[in-house]
């Protein structure tokens, strides 16, 4: 059943910006109000996500801020913040309060800068990264996000055989997508040989198995199922879970298994009333390769331990069984991670409306977004259909 | 000025550094269910009991998952192994070590509790294990 409609989406190219903050969630929500025909008086509340202006920029009570920007001071504007899920919390928000009846039309985006126009290097960077891991029981021992990532993955591996080559394959499918998105970071193909021959970041990731820095901001107008038919190309959310894991990781019970992904996964299906099987297409959250293994497992595209055959044997592909990122994902396309997923729901949007131009995934009825934030401790799922 | 106080509802962050910084690994363990949680939580996450009493875990375990840092964070200088360590029915997130290698070592490899390193910017102490050598 259709909970709420996107009706407008829009986002920056992901890359790196000059612009601030203000200027860069402008750009997108402007775009996301000409897609959907709208005027600010249209729109009765504002849900947005930054995860770390503060830290970055010393930038805090944003969501005021950007409403004054984009012409909606006045109405409910809020900040979410979940780490590298947050946008997707700000989306999840939003169509429940547009299914409860509690708003009618929501500007749902986020935006981040992340690159050194911040002014922080890597070092710093990875540190401020840090602080979403226990700050009491692991940022001591000098964990960084890829080291999180690398420990999951690296039981995984242990698991099942899960091979550096296979992970490098994500890398190379990612960065072939992303050279079809004129809105990528990473506009260049890269091969397997590549990725094995860059430096080491945290093992098993090589400095091609991870995500760039990015800044971008992205933006998506949802409206409730009513109100959609008065729109010109509606795209419908029939689901969307949320759920969480134990914080720190040796709290987690089954460390591969990104729990909270799973349990989201239940939940969007449920509502959606559909199963793995009815899903074209997913965009799911690739900041490091081994991510994507174990999303694709986490979302029922595949049997858990068979994420990293099928992505070296192509099922991922653009013209595979069971595409996954069509957009290039976090890995070629950017990371500003209060903007990644909004613009998750921005590519959803795209395909389902069959406008996503040299990356179209051919027959594309209904795509799933997922957007992990932290050590997996968040995930948000959202299954997105296009409108009978 | 008042004296400073340590409010916890759990057994307490200040319990798990003192026993750290006293060459011991403090969990919790629930009175009403008997589940076991590596660092210290106030609710029972398997049942919802507030009675978690401290247990001393195991100080040599072994490699659940392991990773070598190439890059770190400002503060911290790489590389450097960093690990989720089983000690008994509990794991942590700890510091590695192991002589005469550059590379991580096997996941189920068997650590031993060695110290802690203090690097962090507050000073917080991180617990390390060092692979046990014949
Ligand atoms: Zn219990």
């Amino acid at each position: 059943m259709t909970r709420a409609s996107v009706v407008g989406a829009g986002m920056t190219t992901f890359g790196v910006h000059e612009s601030t903050l203000p200027d860069l969630f402008a750009t997108a929500a402007l775009s996301a109000y000409d897609d959907a025909g709208v005027d600010p008086a249209d729109i009765d509340a504002f849900y947005f996500g930054n995860a770390m202006g503060g830290q970055t920029e010393n930038d805090t009570h944003l969501a005021p801020t950007l409403a004054t920007e984009v012409g909606l001071a006045g109405i409910p504007a809020q900040r979410f913040e979940d780490a590298c899920a947050t946008s997707a919390n700000a989306f999840k928000n939003a169509v429940q309060a547009v299914d409860a009846g509690i708003h009618d039309t929501i500007l749902v985006g986020g935006v981040e800068r992340c690159t050194p126009e911040t002014g922080k290097g890597t070092g710093e960077m990875t540190r401020i990264f840090a602080s979403a891991s226990h700050r009491q029981y692991e940022q001591p021992t000098g964990l960084t996000f890829p080291g999180v990532f690398a420990l999951l993955t690296k039981r995984h591996m242990h698991e099942y055989g899960t091979t550096e080559e296979q992970l490098a394959r994500v890398a190379v499918k990612n960065h072939g997508n992303g050279t079809r998105n004129p809105r990528a970071h990473f506009g260049s193909e890269t091969t397997v040989e590549e990725v094995l021959d860059s430096p080491v970041v945290a093992e098993p990731f090589h400095l091609m198995d991870c995500c760039p820095f990015s800044d971008g901001a992205a933006a998506v107008v949802v409206t409730s199922d009513d109100r959609a038919d008065s729109f010109d190309r509606p795209v419908d959310v029939t689901g969307v879970g949320h759920a969480t894991d134990l914080v720190p990781l040796g709290l987690k019970p089954t460390l591969h298994a990104t729990q909270a992904a799973r349990d989201a996964t239940t939940q969007a299906y449920d509502q959606a009333g559909i199963t793995a099987e009815d899903i074209d297409f997913a965009e799911v959250h690739d900041c490091f390769t081994g991510a994507e293994v174990l999303a694709s497992e986490a979302i029922g595209f595949f049997e858990d331990g068979n994420g990293g055959p099928a992505a070296a044997a192509g099922r991922t592909a653009l013209d595979g069984d069971r595409p996954i990122n069509p957009s290039g994902g976090l890995k070629a396309k950017g990371h500003p991670i209060g903007a990644t997923g909004a613009a998750q729901i921005v590519e959803l949007t795209e395909q389902l409306r069959g406008t996503a131009g040299d990356r179209q995934i051919s027959d594309a009825t209904r795509g799933l977004a997922h957007n992990l934030g932290g050590d997996a401790g968040t995930t948000v799922i959202s299954v997105m259909e296009a409108r009978a | 000025m008042s004296a400073n106080t340590n409010e916890s509802a759990s057994v307490g962050y200040e319990a798990w550094t003192d026993a750290l910084r006293s060459g011991s690994v403090l969990g919790v363990s629930c009175a009403d269910c008997g589940a076991t949680y590596g660092t210290p939580v106030a609710v029972c996450h398997d049942c919802g009991s507030r009675d978690l009493e401290p247990v001393d875990l195991p100080t040599e375990g072994t490699l659940h998952s392991v990773t070598r840092i190439n890059v770190a964070p400002v503060g911290f200088e790489g590389p450097y192994y960093v690990g989720i360590v089983q000690l008994g029915d509990a794991r942590i997130t700890a510091r590695i070590e192991r002589d005469g290698a550059d590379t991580a070592p096997e996941i189920e490899t068997p650590v031993v509790l060695s110290g802690v390193i203090e690097e962090d910017e507050n000073g917080l102490p991180a617990p390390v294990f060092t692979v046990e050598t014949d």
